[in-house]
């Protein structure tokens, strides 16, 4: 059947052939998964948004767990599993979530609800050129199954990562079905990805590589998620002869490394900038930092320093230093991603913050700065995109956030000040602010007449009476509604 | 600032009833037709654009005619008519302002102003009294009057000049493209210059107008044969309008004064202000604590008291420090390091073309063709120069604006968009460090550029080899043009003239 099928979609080309399931039973292995979604409001960091909800795919994994996109459960409110073609639900909890890698794996709160479901395995890595299927469900539960083409295997953005992991381009005329592009890539009834992006103009998409899904399903086996690990480095390709004269580089291969974070895999194993990075683990980088894989051929440093191995486990790099080449040792881990001043991500938690006399203060995230659309880095205020873009310079101390004042709630108390936004906070009293617990500290203990506030721009400084701030906080709480003044 | 669009093609004609108006402003205005050419920051060895545009100017005594910058900006031919006299008139510029859009011409053949007079200034005019608006608007090519009422009175943003506010009225007569320069007439008198309005999309029935002090200004700063730029006191302040901070400044008794917040290093408050400071009276005129002062029985920021002022004149603050009353007196000066956001219109802009390599100084026109293309890490830089002083530093940023593709830069091409940093080990403050340094006896010229990322290097034998090559290929036919042209003039002028949006 399936020999027969293949040919005829390849003459058909893009067109989507959506077919009812018949005898494969292959629809016991996918359910509905419908999300509450419920965004906090950076801008009002004490509420939440408008709630709204997606539905997606989810894939039924053996052991009795569903795997999803983590774009499609991030800021969920509940989370719920449905039955195709019956509207059997059921609650479900997330077990484990990587938003870098955009998946999440979800427990039924009934177990039984899967049974008689069929757990999909997974299949092998796809190659450029391969077919497969995708999967969704129709309203009457019933599957459509559309032909896909691999287009290409390279490394390339995540929704949520910088750096990029390795995703599958594929080209598939998907009907519109759910709000959500969280559709399982199969082939031969086996589980070989997971559509997480898709354009209807070109009817291209992108879809998580089977081997990214394996590698996060090990890891949150064990019962302790530790995500991808991490390198610290930029680098530049090392293509230039020229280039490569004036660094004294090798004859070929390479890459010239431009900043190295100290908390980085690399930092702590002893890179350093300037020198080239000739192989990880064995394997040779070219001069534009790609290795041979042995499953895809030439692919990113990417995905061999953060896919292949896991957090804790050991990386070896050769580097070329001064014309020497000297072997340096480490451990893979992903401290230059989590102890950050200013973090990238910021799902599923409420944005932190202390309202003092009308004045709130937040520590700075990349979702903050994201609030201001998708022109953030021209329309949020300077400075903040300056301690968040160029942190490693500007604030290289992790312990050290950015505490700064979003707006002021009008009252008489900071009658003057209300036109502030966007200053970020040095000190109180005199005493070095790192943190929003910090200020919070430093005003319960504060002792002198007033408060003086320091800022990094003008005015420079503010200030508050400290007796008629204390006295006046609960009337701000509740002419303004806050349901708290802090959230830690 | 959002939609505002400048009025070239213009001229008004006003009728407030009394026919004296409309006789007079018959006579003397007039119709100028500019052909102009706009320095193309991408190609900064082209000679630019040539367009063609309209405005309106009047006589002012003594043969002046006034019009707006714009009008006349990147000017290569002016001709001016009037509305007796089918005959047209060559004339040139004599000074222009672009900080505050003002320019006046002159015609040398007599014969122009034969059957002329000249139309006098007159003052602010009051709010929702009418005014008559001369012009030679878009619709037809002869003198049209509109008429409306005095909407508003205030501080606005003069966009010619890229960053420029000072007091402008806005009027509700149909003003469109072609009013630009015109006469905006009350009693026989001037009271404004039609000079920038809103597209019809953003707002409806807004038209702005250069009022008389600014055009008094104008005319009496050009009397000693120059032009130069407006004053600024370069300092921010803020209103001490909290009772917390009048303590801990120590004026809790008192409700004047504003208090000074940051004083800008190498501006006319340096060495005379410090943080801190409160402002009590300016002038002799008490500050309010929001930074109001009363001129002539109306409120106005302080501000205003430095702008009616010219380079050199002194202002006189009555100042609380550290508990003690003191007077100083400022001479003041332009702003040196807010210029590099105003648009540059006359100089051509200057270069360096180094085997395919374009270092131009950082302006406020290059990020305008750059927008896209400029780096984080350079609009960073842009927007903090004079607030994080980087001035001191660098007074004047070089940017590698583009990459000529050629054999000798192949892998150059993605580098382009960045702040150069040092060229051979010699850090580069302004354009004027570039040559020196590319002339190093070097066998490999590196550039280094700020942020991480690597340096460019080009190999100098293949560069010599090869700019014969590139300047023949993109028809460059100097390699630089590094001098500051004569009316950039060095120390507080700021020309810039401008094209509008």
């Amino acid at each position: 059947m399936k020999r027969f099928f293949l040919p005829l979609v390849v003459i058909l080309a893009a067109v989507t052939l959506a077919r009812a399931a018949e005898q494969d039973e292959p629809q016991g292995s996918v359910v509905r998964v419908r999300a509450s979604i419920q965004p906090y409001d950076q801008f009002r960091p004490w509420q939440k948004k408008a709630p709204y909800g997606l539905n997606g795919t989810g894939v039924v994994l053996p052991g009795g767990r569903v795997l999803v996109t983590a774009a499609l459960v991030a800021n969920r409110t509940e989370v719920g599993l449905e039955k195709p073609g019956s509207a059997e639900k059921c609650p479900a909890q997330v077990e484990a979530i990587d938003y870098e890698a955009n998946l999440a794996l979800l427990r039924p709160s009934r177990p039984e609800f899967l049974a008689g479901f069929r757990g999909l395995a997974l299949g092998p890595a796809l190659r450029a050129g391969d077919d497969a299927e995708v999967w969704q469900l129709e309203k009457n539960g019933e599957l459509l199954r559309s032909h896909a083409e691999i287009l290409t295997v390279g490394v390339g953005r995540y929704p949520n990562d910088e750096a990029g992991f390795l995703q599958y381009g594929v080209r598939v005329s998907l009907p519109k079905r759910d709000d959500s592009y969280t559709l399982p890539l199969i082939r031969q009834n086996q589980l070989v990805g997971m559509v997480m992006m898709y354009d209807r103009d070109s009817q291209e998409g992108a879809a998580i590589p089977g081997p990214m899904i394996d590698r996060f399903l090990q890891d949150a086996g064990d019962g302790k998620y530790e995500g991808f690990p991490t390198l610290g480095v930029s680098w530049s390709p090392l293509r230039d002869p020229l280039l490569r004269e004036e660094v004294s580089a090798p004859k070929t291969g390479g890459i010239l490394v431009t900043r190295v974070n100290p908390r980085g895999t690399a930092g702590r194993a002893g890179l350093v900038e300037g020198d080239i990075l000739l192989a990880v683990d064995g394997m040779k980088l070219d001069e534009d930092g790609n290795y041979r894989d042995p499953l895809y051929g030439p692919t990113a440093i990417g995905n061999l320093v953060r896919v292949r191995p896991k957090v804790g486990s050991r990386a070896r790099f050769l580097v070329s230093r001064m014309g020497k080449e000297i072997e340096l040792e480490g451990t893979y881990d992903r401290r230059a991603r989590d102890e950050v001043a200013v973090p990238t991500l910021a799902f599923d938690s409420p944005p932190r913050y202390v309202v003092l006399g009308g004045l709130v203060f937040q520590e700075l995230t990349g979702a903050y700065l994201q609030e201001w659309g998708d022109k953030w880095s021209e329309r949020a205020p300077q400075r903040l995109v300056e301690y968040f873009v160029f942190q490693q310079e500007k604030r290289p101390d992790p312990e050290k956030k950015v505490v700064f004042l979003s707006q002021v709630l009008p009252a008489p108390i900071n009658l003057g000040y209300q036109q502030y936004t966007g200053l970020v906070l040095e000190k109180l009293n005199g005493k070095e602010i790192r943190s929003l617990e910090e200020l919070a500290r430093e005003f319960d203990g504060a002792s002198d007449r007033e408060l003086l506030l320091e800022f990094r721009d003008d005015p420079g400084k503010l200030v508050l009476d400290t007796a008629e701030t204390r006295v006046k906080q609960e009337e701000i709480q509740r002419s303004y509604g806050l349901p708290a003044l802090r959230k830690l | 600032m959002k939609g505002l669009f400048f009025l070239v093609l213009s001229a008004c004609l006003a009728g407030c009833g009394a026919g004296r108006q409309l006789h007079e402003a018959k006579k003397n205005t007039v119709m100028v037709e500019v052909t102009s050419q706009v320095w193309d920051y991408r190609l900064p060895w082209n000679p630019g654009t040539v367009s063609s545009g309209r405005g309106a100017g009047f006589i002012l005594p003594g043969k002046k005619i006034l019009t707006n910058a714009h009008v006349i900006s990147g000017a290569r031919n002016i001709t001016v008519q009037r509305e007796a006299d089918p005959r047209r008139y060559s004339a040139k510029v004599k000074y222009v302002a672009h900080d505050c859009d003002l320019a006046m011409l002159e015609v040398e053949d007599p014969d122009f102003f034969r059957g002329t007079s000249h139309l006098e200034l007159g003052g602010i005019p009051e709010l929702e009294s009418v005014v008559s608006v001369y012009g030679f608007p878009i619709g037809g090519d002869r003198l049209s009057v509109t008429r409306g009422v005095v909407s508003r009175i205030d501080y606005n943003a003069y966009t010619h000049s890229g960053r420029e506010s000072h007091l402008a009225i806005q009027i509700d007569a149909a003003i469109n493209p072609g009013n630009s320069g015109g006469p905006v007439m009350q009693d026989d008198k001037v009271v404004g210059v039609a000079f920038q309005g809103f597209r019809g999309d953003v707002a409806q029935n807004v038209g702005y107008m250069i009022p008389t002090p600014v055009i008094r200004r104008f005319l009496r700063d050009v009397q000693d044969g120059k032009y130069d730029h407006y004053v600024d006191i370069a300092i921010r302040w803020m209103p001490l309008e909290n009772p917390a901070m009048r303590r801990h400044l120590g004026r809790s008794e008192d409700r004047r004064g504003v208090v000074v917040t940051d004083v800008f290093t190498e501006g006319s408050s340096d060495g005379h202000l410090q943080k801190g400071d409160v402002l009590l009276s300016i002038d002799g005129h008490p500050i309010e604590s929001d930074g109001s002062v009363r001129l002539e029985g109306k409120p106005v920021q302080l501000e205003e008291i430095v702008e009616r002022k010219f380079a050199g004149d002194e202002v006189v603050l009555e100042v609380w420090r550290q508990g003690r009353m003191e007077t100083v007196r400022i001479p003041l000066r332009p702003a040196d390091m807010f210029s590099l956001y105003e648009f540059l219109y006359e100089p051509p802009p200057r270069y360096v073309v180094y085997g395919g390599l374009v270092f131009q100084p950082l302006t406020a026109n290059l990020m305008a063709v750059l927008s896209g293309s400029a780096d984080l890490r350079l609009k960073q830089k842009y927007s903090m120069f004079a607030l994080d002083q980087v001035y001191r530093e660098t007074p004047e940023p070089v940017i590698l604006s583009a990459v000529l593709p050629d054999s000798s830069n192949v892998y150059l091409r993605g580098l382009a968009g960045q702040i150069v940093r040092e060229i051979n080990g010699r850090r580069i403050r302004t354009l004027a460090d570039v040559e020196p340094a590319l002339d190093l006896p070097v066998d490999r010229t590196v550039v280094r550029f700020e942020g991480e990322g690597r340096p460019a290097v080009l190999k100098k034998t293949d560069v010599e080899a090869g700019m014969p090559r590139i300047m023949a290929q993109y028809r460059i036919h100097e390699r630089s043009r590094t001098e500051l042209g004569d009316r950039r003039l060095a120390k507080g002028e700021h020309p810039a003239p401008g094209k509008s949006e």
